[in-house]
């Protein structure tokens, strides 16, 4: 009786290499400041882009400009051909896009299983009187969520804290049911804001196992912001090199290390040993 | 030694794990005989499903042209799975080898070459990670790896490498083309063919691979499953039995595989290790087989919860463990029966605390506790009597299919691991006070080591099992300790190390006890404290500590557990008290050689690595 794998559990990206996410020259700035200076990349279905750069340099703007958080004042983000500028984050969350964040947003007066069954939410369609009742449709898809529920809990490793309040995890855990969380939304693009921040190597390994283990399970696509550069440049297919929000380079792990200029902006002399745990220079 | 592994086949064949399987399947098919939790819901596989996966187990290995006498290792937690590999491969008169989930990879090397296994069934990435670092070349006789779970291994192109489904499926292949095979080969058992090959931890020396045989385990598994066996009434398909020790080690090996197929009591395997305490509540098993440290912590469990409960609550339960103080020493007298006043006074302290705690713990319906693989305290032996939860210290090891002696209900002698099993011999040395047993579940020797065979088992038959042990009241044996264990003081005095430790393990606050002074002056001791219990004892005393370290270096947890030696200096003579202690700064683990895979410390492991503090005390 072995271990489902996440394709039996949720919907896979299918065909491989398939563009989902277009962002055009996208510019976004706050009362003058330019956080995010004429961006455009694309992503792909099974592949891992991470983006890199200093603190501040506008990863998390650009996360937030795709999930509708942020509404940039010019260029375009398309996801699977659909334009998603002025799309609600809700909206743009139902259409397939899931994300954690850099301090982690989960309801810690919750349980684990609670949390990663809210992820759910947008799957539940059944009315409010089936819902009170508990029958028929509404009791049948509770059933059948809560078995996606168990498969991400079982690939995570939850069970023994399944019905622990959220509160009273470790940190590293909660990170963990943060990204089981984004996972029960069955995204087709999953958008990991530096998932492995604060962890111990112990974590930081278990954590790269689990976003190896989604995109060779699943095949979706995943975006990774990431300092942690041993990380990035094991995972990752492609890296995005960011500066004071102006893209300076794109290419695979090895090409990045050898950019002169992330060198320069980003790892430092002793590139590509950038110190762990998001210390960046 | 006397194996035929080309032995004519015998008129009636052995019984053996197999066959056994195959006739409870028989009488009660759709009955359950595995649950195994799975995704937050406990799943059955009836004994039907058990034996047809058995049989296409047993297939596959013949497929790949296994002869009897081969090895077949696994290295897996337990699931189902282990339990098909250990039968399918008896099955074949193939012999199974267990890996203990923890042995790292140089210690897979040696069990893989040691025992020239053909065949590795891996439970997933990790562990297979461990045998595919190891250069194929060093493994000459491993020809394939089957893993259970796919996530991870399924990227790899070792060309060893099968996926237990497709093993599986080859098995059902070969059975479509040659129905019947593996039954002609389980119809040529004999009683002298060999079972299982179990490595022994090794606190001392590379470990030795126990050749048990079929008629070894014939014997364990009729004595578990006999009125005057291990249990009383005996057991039956109405048992539940959780799996959840290493099955590689004879004591699992004894509850969880011989027992059940036996007696066809159902076993349960649980979620994880971390979910055992949970685990345990579901299932509520009706035997239950624990070693000491299990059984500790479900004793601190309990404190920890009487000690958050509601004011009321408190007060009731006072009362009633005052009760059950009185009720532990009564029946520690009477051997575990009920005098009409205790009787009287169980009724009412099971209706007001007992029950609800042993609900709370997963032990309402336990009708037979063990004890054994090492000495618990006798406290604790009494504190789940006087609940109502009967455990009896036992006492066996690999080299006798676990069979030497038990306490039987009703006469238990707390402090003794009980009474020779009837029909089986047991005595001690006049000289040397080491115990000895013979009887048909004796090992047949070592793999591959003759002169460790001839130093174990004697011409005439009798087993040297390396304990000390003496007679009390000429029924019950006692041990003292491991021959080689032994303090002797500068002083001269002969003192065994591990009662004292035990003592200081009673309390809660204590993980770990090392007590050391062979040729010294005086005792003196390393303790580990138990960091959870301790952690919680920390915050109710608002003391704010970090890592197992820090708080093991603070001053109060010292004078805590200052207390704790105290108390146990007060139960022994002067000489067996200890002089000084000192804290151990690390929580002690496997992989990094403080103890071994069954987490008994290496003493002289420990020695080595904490010699500075050691000499300290004698500074």
């Amino acid at each position: 009786m072995r271990a489902l794998r996440l394709h039996e559990v949720l919907p896979a990206g299918g065909e491989s290499g398939r563009v989902i996410l277009e962002v055009e020259d996208v510019h976004l700035s706050f009362a003058g400041v330019k956080a995010v200076d004429g961006v455009s990349f694309r992503v792909h279905t099974n592949e891992l882009f991470a983006i890199i750069g200093p603190n501040g340099a506008g990863k998390t703007s650009i996360f937030n400009c795709i999930s509708g958080v942020y509404r940039p004042q010019q260029g375009s983000i398309r996801f699977q051909g659909r334009d998603l500028l002025g799309v609600r984050p809700d909206r743009i969350a139902g259409l397939g896009i899931a994300r954690t964040f850099q301090n982690i947003e989960l309801f810690p007066q919750m349980t684990v299983l609670d949390n990663l069954m809210l992820g759910r939410h947008q799957h539940l369609n059944y009315g409010t009187l089936a819902a009170i009742a508990r029958v028929g449709k509404a009791s049948r898809e509770e059933a059948r969520n809560r078995e996606v529920v168990e498969g991400i809990v079982e690939f995570l490793g939850l069970q023994p804290v399944r019905k622990s309040y959220v509160s009273m995890l470790p940190y590293g855990l909660q990170k963990r049911v943060e990204l089981g969380r984004a996972l029960a939304m069955a995204p087709q693009l999953l958008m990991l804001d530096e998932p492995v921040a604060g962890m111990n190597l112990e974590e930081t390994e278990d954590m790269a196992r689990f976003i190896h283990d989604i995109r060779w399970e699943l095949g979706i696509g995943i975006i990774l912001v990431e300092h942690e550069m041993r990380m990035v440049m094991d995972l990752a297919d492609t890296v995005f090199a960011l500066d004071f929000g102006r893209p300076i380079a794109v290419g695979t792990p090895s090409e990045i290390q050898n950019n002169p200029d992330v060198i320069r902006a980003y790892l430092g002399e002793e590139h590509g040993t950038a110190p762990a745990g998001g210390g960046a220079a | 030694m006397t194996i035929l592994a080309d032995a004519p086949a015998a008129v009636t064949p052995a019984v053996t794990a197999a066959s056994r399987l195959r006739q409870v399947a028989r009488e009660r098919p759709g009955e359950a005989a595995l649950r195994v939790k799975n995704r937050g819901v406990w799943r059955e596989i009836s004994w039907a499903e058990y034996w047809d996966q058995v049989e296409a187990f047993g297939h596959a290995l013949l497929a790949m042209g296994v002869r009897p006498r081969d090895r077949i290792a696994i290295h897996s937690e337990n699931r189902p799975e282990w339990l098909v590999t250990d039968v399918g491969t008896i099955a074949v008169r193939a012999v199974c080898m267990g890996l203990y989930p923890t042995n790292p990879t140089a210690e897979v090397r040696y069990l893989l070459q040691n025992s020239g296994s053909r065949l590795l069934v891996v439970e997933d990435q990790e562990q297979a990670d461990k045998v595919l670092d190891i250069p194929a070349g060093e493994l000459p006789a491993l020809e394939r790896i089957v893993y259970i779970e796919q996530r991870g291994v399924d990227r790899y192109t070792d060309p060893r490498l099968v996926s237990w489904d497709d093993f599986i499926a080859e098995g059902g292949a070969h059975r479509r083309a040659h129905p019947g095979a593996v039954e002609e080969r389980m119809a040529a058992a004999t009683p002298d063919d060999l079972a299982y090959l179990i490595y022994t931890s090794g606190t001392t020396g590379p470990p030795k691979g126990s050749m048990l045989t079929v008629g070894n385990c014939d014997f364990a598994g009729s004595m578990l499953a006999s009125a005057d066996g291990l249990i009383n009434p005996p057991p039956g398909p109405r048992d539940f039995v959780l799996s959840y020790l290493p099955l590689c080690h004879v004591y699992e090996k004894a509850i969880a595989v011989w027992l059940p197929l036996w007696t066809g009591a159902v076993v349960n395997f649980g979620e994880s290790l971390e979910t055992l305490m949970t685990d345990i509540r579901e299932i509520q098993p009706t035997v239950f087989q624990g070693v000491p440290r299990i059984w500790e912590r479900i004793h601190a469990g309990i404190q920890v919860k009487l000690a958050s409960a509601s004011r009321l609550k408190k007060l009731n339960a006072g009362i009633w463990l005052l009760v059950a103080r009185w009720l532990g020493k009564t029946l520690a007298r009477t051997g575990g029966r009920h005098t009409p006043l205790s009787g009287v006074a169980y009724w009412f302290g099971n209706l007001f605390l007992y029950r609800a705690l042993k609900e709370r713990v997963g032990l309402r319906r336990c009708r037979f506790g063990v004890s054994a693989a090492a000495p618990i305290a006798p406290e604790i032996l009494q504190y789940f009597m006087s609940l109502g939860v009967p455990i009896h210290e036992a006492y066996g090891m690999t080299e006798n299919a676990a069979i030497a002696t038990t306490n039987r209900p009703g006469r238990v002698r707390l402090g003794t691991v009980g009474e020779p099993y009837p029909q089986i011999e047991v005595r001690i040395d006049e000289v040397t006070g080491e115990i000895l047993t013979r009887h048909p579940g004796s090992f047949v020797g070592y793999w591959e080591m003759p002169e460790a065979t001839a130093r174990t088992l004697d011409e005439e038959g009798w087993l040297h099992t390396g304990d000390v042990g003496e007679w009390v009241d000429g029924t019950h044996i006692r041990i003292v300790d491991r021959i080689k264990d032994i303090i002797i003081t500068s002083g001269g005095k002969n003192i065994s190390p591990s009662e004292i430790e035990n003592s200081l393990k009673t309390s809660p606050f204590v993980k770990e006890a090392i007590v050391i002074g062979d040729r010294r002056k005086y005792l003196a001791a390393l303790i580990g404290i138990e960091f959870e219990v301790v952690s919680e004892w920390a915050q109710r005393h608002k003391l704010a500590h970090t890592t197992y370290r820090d708080l093991s270096e603070k001053p109060e947890v010292v004078k805590l557990i200052q207390r704790v030696v105290d108390e146990t200096n007060a139960k022994f003579a002067s000489v067996e008290q200890i002089k000084k202690f000192t804290l151990i700064p690390k929580e002690l683990d496997h992989e990094t050689g403080e103890l071994t895979a069954t987490q008994k410390v290496k003493r002289s492991e420990i020695e080595k690595r904490f010699g500075d503090l050691i000499e300290a005390m004698y500074r």
